[in-house]
C-alpha cells in the first residue's frame, strides 16, 4: 500500500486477531479445569446414586494409581504403550491420515516379538532388540497394506486400517493355536493351548527399580521417543513435508511432496510405533511375558484416545497416556469399595468427552468469527 | 462525508435507508449509509472490492441486521430480519454467487424453496411466462449444470422475479457474463424498470457499466458514501476519483476499475522480439474430466520469455484445468508442455515448479499457499531444501530470508511467525507472489491474480507482473477481466470451451471482436 500510506486512514480495518494470546490462552485452561471437574462431579454423582461412597472410590482410584506402594511404577508401564500408539497416531494426523487400527498393528508387533522372544536362538540381547525392531516393522508393514489401498485404488485409511485389526485378530489366534507356530509346547503346563511360551528372562526389558517402585526400561524409550516426534515433526524438513501435506495436500502436491510417497510413510511410521508398543508391552512383563489372542487388551483404542485428546501435539501425549493408565492401574483397587470396576469405564467416558468440549468450544467461536470476517469484508 | 441527497420532489421512494452503520468486530462495513432507491429507476452502486457495497445490500434483504439505521419501505418504516421477510415486501436479491443445485432442471430448481405441494405443471408455466414477459430465454426442462454462466444467471434471475418483487438488488451481476451477456442483462433491467416500475439496485465495481446501465450513481468508499450524482451529469474521471480517493492515473489502476482506454493502450505496446524461442509451449493439450467432459481440447499456446500472455474468456471456459495442469495437478490425456525448450511431464507432484514454472492461483486459500502454517513458512514453502542442514530446519535462515522478502513485497504482518490465515486478502496475495517469484521462475502463470483485492494491491499485482516480464519471464495472465488484460497483456488469448479460438497483438486490439471471440464468436451475437 505504498501510495496508499498517504492518506489518512478511514476507520481502519484491522488486519490480525485483536484478542491476545494470553487471554484465550487463560479461558481455554479455564475451561478444560471446568469440564474435568463437571466429568468427576458426574462420575461422583453415579457413584452415589448407587449407593456408594464417592470420596472412597476416588480414594481407591488414586490409592491403585499412585498411592499404594508399587503402583505408580505398575501405571508407567501401564502407560507406556499407550504413549507409542498415540505417537504414531500422530504422525499420521499430521500426515491427513486416520489409523485407527493400533489394535491390530500392535497385535502384530507383540507376536513377531514372541517368535524372536521364543523361536529364535541367540544372546539375550540381541534377541530382545531384533524383536523390537521386528515387532515395529510388522505394525509398520500391517499399516502400510493400508497405505497400498489407498493410493493404488483409493480405499479410505480410515476404513482399511479398522477392518484388518480384525485380520490381525484371526491370525494372531491362529498363531497362539498353532503347534510349529507360537503355541506353548510345555507338556508341563495345562492350559497351554492358548498362550505361547514365555519370554526368556534374558530378553525382557530391563527394569528400573527407584523409590519401591519399578517401572521398564521402555517407559524411557517412550518419553525419548515422544520428544524425537516433537522435533522431528516441528524442526525438520521431513516434518515439515509432512505438515504440508496433512494441512494442504494440493499445495504439497505442487511444491514436489506426492502424497504417495509421503502419506505411505507416513503410515508405516504410524503402524511401527504401534508395532513398537505391543512389542515392548511383551518385553515389559504383559501377561507374563506370554502373547496370547487378547494381548492388546484395549490399549490400541485407548493409545488413539490419547492423541486424540492431545490435539496431535507429541508432548502432550505425555500427560494424557499417563491419565488414562491412572484410570485403568486405579480400577483394579475398585474392588474393596465395592463398586463395579465399570464405573471407571463411565469415567474415562466423561473425561474423553470433557476434554472435547474446550477445543469445541474454540472451534465454534473461531468458526463464528471466520463468518462474521467472511460477511463483513467480503464484496 | 455524507454528501446530500438530490432527491427530486415528489418522486415516491420505494426503499429508504438513512444512518445504516455495520461493524464486524473492529471493522466499520457500513458507517452512516443513506441511500434512496426509486421507482423507475436503476440506481448503481459503485466501489472498491471491501467499499461495504455487499454489506449495505445484505441488510436489505436481511442477511446481515444493521447495528443502528433505519429502514422504510413505500416510506414506512420497517425493520427486515430474513431473506423471507424481504421477499414478503417485495424485496428480491440476484446474488454474485449462484446457489443452483446442479444435478436439478430449472423448474426444480426454482421450486426449491417453495412450501406445500409440488405443482411441475404450474411452475413451468409460471417460468414460461415470467421468460416471454422479460426476455429471460430459458427453457424450464433444461438440468443446471448444462447451461453456461449467463443462463444460469437467468435462472437465478427468475427465481427472483417468481415473487413480484418492487425492488431488485442485483450484486456484481456481470463478474462471470460475457460482454454479450452483460449487455443482455441490462436490457432486460431496463425493460423492467420501464414497464413495471422497478427499483433496482445495481452493485459493481466496474465503473464502465456502471455508467453505461444506471440512471444515478452513490459511490461507496471505505464503508461511506463518498458522492451521490446522476449518471447524466457524470464523468469517469471524476468517478474514479471519488472511487478511490485520488487521483488515477496508471494503467492497471485503470484496469482495476475497469476503465479500457483503447487508444492509450494501441499507443505503447511493447515490442517482444519475434525471433526469440518461447520460454512456455503447450501444444494440443487435452485433459477430459471424471465425467468425461472435455476440459482442455487440443490447447495450444506458446508465451516468449518476457512476453505477457493474456487468456480471455468467461469462467469456466478451461482457466481452471488450465491452471491445474500448469501446477502438475492434473495429468494431460494427450499433448505437451514445454518449458524453454524441454518436455515437463504433466501431473508428477512437483514437476512443473522443478521445471521453472511459478503459478499464482485464482484460488490462494486452497491452493497458494498453507493457512495453517506461518508467514515465514509459506514464504519459504518452494525452496525449503535451501534452508536445510542435515535434514534440520535453519529457523534463522528462514527468518532472515523471510523478512527479506516481507520487506521487499511489502507485506504487512505483525511478524514472520503469525499465522499466514490472519493476513488479509491483499497481502496473502502479495505474499504467494513473493514466493513464487523468490525462487527465480521461467515461467509465471497468474490466474485471476486481483480478484477480490483492493485497488492498491491490484496496481501493486499488475506492476510486479510488468516488472516479471522485463526481467525475461515469461508471463501467462489467466482472467476474466477484460480490462486487466487489456492493461497488461502485450498478446491475447481467447479461450473458450477449452480451446483457444483467437488471438490478437495488443496493437490489433479491438474490444468488439474480443468481446465476440469471448462469447463465442459467433454465438456471442446471437446468444
Amino acid at each position: 500500500m505504498t501510495a496508499a500510506d498517504t492518506q489518512p486512514p478511514a476507520a481502519a480495518p484491522p488486519q490480525f486477531v485483536a484478542e491476545g494470546p494470553w487471554r484465550t490462552r487463560g479461558e481455554m485452561a479455564l475451561l478444560y479445569v471446568a469440564s474435568i471437574l463437571g466429568a468427576l462431579g458426574l462420575s461422583a454423582l453415579l457413584v452415589a446414586m448407587t449407593g456408594h461412597s464417592w470420596q472412597r472410590v476416588f480414594g481407591a482410584l488414586l490409592d491403585g494409581a499412585f498411592l499404594a506402594p508399587g503402583r505408580w511404577g505398575n501405571t508407567l508401564t501401564v502407560a507406556m504403550p499407550m504413549l507409542l500408539v498415540a505417537l504414531g497416531t500422530v504422525v499420521a494426523v499430521r500426515a491427513g491420515l486416520f489409523n485407527i487400527g493400533q489394535e491390530g498393528q500392535l497385535l502384530m508387533g507383540a507376536m513377531l516379538m514372541a517368535v524372536a522372544g521364543t523361536k529364535m536362538e541367540g544372546p539375550g540381547v540381541l534377541l530382545l532388540v531384533v524383536g523390537l525392531v521386528l515387532g515395529a516393522f510388522a505394525g509398520g508393514a500391517f499399516a502400510g497394506i493400508s497405505a497400498v489401498m489407498r493410493y493404488r485404488r483409493g480405499v479410505p485409511e480410515v476404513i482399511s486400517t479398522l477392518l484388518m485389526v480384525f485380520v490381525a485378530l484371526q491370525l494372531t489366534g491362529f498363531a497362539v493355536i498353532t503347534a510349529w507356530f507360537l503355541r506353548d509346547n510345555d507338556p508341563n503346563r495345562p492350559q497351554r493351548a492358548q498362550t505361547s511360551a514365555a519370554l526368556d528372562a534374558d530378553t525382557h526389558l530391563p527394569e528400573i527399580h527407584i523409590l519401591g517402585n519399578s517401572f521398564s526400561l521402555g517407559v524411557i524409550l517412550a518419553v525419548i521417543l515422544a520428544l524425537l516426534v516433537a522435533f522431528v515433526l516441528a524442526r525438520t524438513v521431513w516434518g515439515f513435508r509432512l505438515r504440508v501435506l496433512g494441512h494442504n495436500p494440493i499445495v504439497a502436491q505442487k511444491i514436489g511432496i506426492a502424497a504417495k510417497h509421503t502419506g505411505s510413510r507416513a503410515l508405516f511410521i504410524s503402524g511401527a510405533f504401534a508395532g513398537l508398543a505391543g512389542a515392548m508391552m511383551l518385553a515389559s512383563g504383559s501377561s507374563s511375558y506370554r502373547f496370547t489372542p487378547g494381548f492388546s487388551t484395549n490399549i490400541g483404542w485407548q493409545g488413539l484416545l490419547v492423541a486424540l485428546l492431545a490435539r496431535s501435539r507429541p508432548i502432550a501425549c505425555i500427560p494424557m497416556a499417563l491419565l488414562f493408565a491412572a484410570l485403568r492401574t486405579g480400577s483394579g483397587f475398585l474392588a474393596s469399595t465395592g463398586v463395579d470396576r465399570k464405573i471407571v469405564d463411565v469415567t474415562q467416558a466423561l473425561l474423553v468427552l470433557a476434554l472435547l468440549i474446550p477445543p469445541a468450544v474454540s472451534f465454534v467461536r473461531e468458526r463464528r468469527r471466520a463468518v462474521a470476517a467472511a460477511t463483513g469484508d467480503r464484496v | 462525508m455524507a454528501l446530500p441527497e438530490d432527491i427530486p420532489q415528489g418522486a415516491p421512494a420505494a426503499l429508504e435507508v438513512r444512518g445504516m452503520t455495520k461493524r464486524f468486530g473492529n471493522l466499520v462495513a457500513c458507517a452512516d449509509v443513506d441511500l434512496v432507491l426509486r421507482r423507475g429507476e436503476i440506481h448503481g452502486i459503485l466501489g472498491e472490492n471491501g467499499a461495504g457495497k455487499s454489506t449495505l445490500m445484505r441488510m436489505f434483504i436481511g442477511l446481515a441486521l444493521p447495528d443502528s439505521g433505519t429502514i422504510a419501505i413505500d416510506g414506512e418504516p420497517y425493520r427486515i430480519i430474513d431473506p423471507l421477510h424481504a421477499a414478503a415486501r417485495g424485496i428480491g436479491m440476484v446474488h454474485q454467487h449462484y446457489s443452483l443445485v446442479d444435478a436439478l432442471t430449472v423448474w426444480e430448481n426454482v421450486a426449491l424453496g417453495e412450501t406445500g405441494r409440488l405443482d411441475p405443471e404450474a411452475t413451468r408455466a409460471r417460468i414460461r411466462a415470467i421468460s416471454e414477459r422479460y426476455g429471460l430465454d430459458v427453457d424450464p426442462d433444461a438440468r443446471v449444470r448444462d447451461l453456461t454462466a449467463g443462463v444460469r444467471q437467468r435462472v437465478e434471475i427468475i427465481k427472483c422475479l417468481r415473487h413480484e418483487p418492487r425492488i431488485l438488488i442485483l450484486d456484481e451481476p456481470t463478474s462471470v457474463l460475457s460482454p454479450a451477456e452483460s449487455e443482455q442483462l441490462f436490457s432486460v433491467l431496463k425493460e423492467g424498470v420501464r414497464r413495471e416500475g422497478w427499483a433496482v439496485a445495481l452493485v459493481s465495481h466496474k465503473l464502465d457499466e456502471i455508467l453505461h446501465a444506471s440512471d444515478r450513481i452513490t459511490i461507496m468508499r471505505d464503508g461511506r458514501v463518498v458522492h451521490r450524482v446522476l449518471t447524466a451529469d457524470a464523468n469517469a474521471a471524476s468517478l474514479a476519483r471519488a472511487m478511490v480517493g485520488r487521483d488515477v492515473s496508471l494503467r492497471s489502476e485503470s484496469a482495476a476499475i475497469g476503465v479500457v482506454d483503447e487508444a492509450a493502450l494501441a499507443a505503447d505496446t511493447a515490442t517482444v522480439a519475434a525471433n526469440v524461442p518461447p520460454v512456455l509451449e503447450i501444444t494440443g493439450a487435452t485433459v477430459r474430466g471424471a465425467d468425461r467432459r472435455v476440459l482442455l481440447d487440443d490447447l495450444t499456446l506458446s508465451v516468449a520469455p518476457g512476453e505477457i500472455v493474456g487468456v480471455a474468456g468467461v469462467e469456466g471456459n478451461g482457466q481452471e484445468p488450465l491452471s491445474h495442469v500448469m501446477s502438475s495437478l492434473l495429468a494431460l490425456e494427450s499433448g505437451t508442455v514445454r518449458v524453454a525448450g524441454a518436455e515437463v511431464r504433466t501431473g508428477v507432484a512437483g514437476a512443473m515448479m522443478h521445471a521453472g514454472v511459478a503459478v499464482i492461483p485464482a484460488d490462494r486459500h486452497a491452493s497458494g499457499c498453507v493457512m495453517d502454517l506461518s508467514v515465514a513458512e509459506n514464504l519459504v514453502l518452494s525452496s525449503i531444501d535451501r534452508y536445510t542442514d542435515r535434514g534440520v530446519l535453519r529457523r534463522d535462515a528462514i527468518r532472515k530470508r523471510a523478512e527479506a522478502l516481507i520487506a521487499e513485497f511489502d507485506v504487512h504482518t505483525p511478524g514472520p511467525d503469525t499465522p499466514f490465515g490472519q493476513l488479509s486478502g491483499g497481502n496473502q496475495q502479495r505474499a504467494v507472489l513473493a514466493r513464487v517469484l523468490s525462487v527465480g521462475p521461467k515461467v509465471l502463470v497468474a490466474v485471476q491474480p486481483t480478484r477480490g483485492l483492493d485497488v492498491g494491491a491490484i496496481e501493486y499485482i499488475g506492476e510486479r507482473l510488468q516488472r516479471a516480464a522485463a526481467d525475461g519471464i515469461g508471463v501467462l495472465l489467466v482472467s476474466t477481466d477484460l480490462g486487466e488484460i487489456a492493461a497488461l497483456a502485450h498478446r491475447i488469448a481467447v479461450i473458450y470451451r477449452g480451446r483457444i479460438i483467437g488471438e490478437m497483438r495488443r496493437a490489433e486490439l479491438d474490444m468488439e471482436r474480443l468481446g465476440l471471440l469471448i462469447g463465442g464468436s459467433t454465438e456471442g451475437e446471437a446468444a
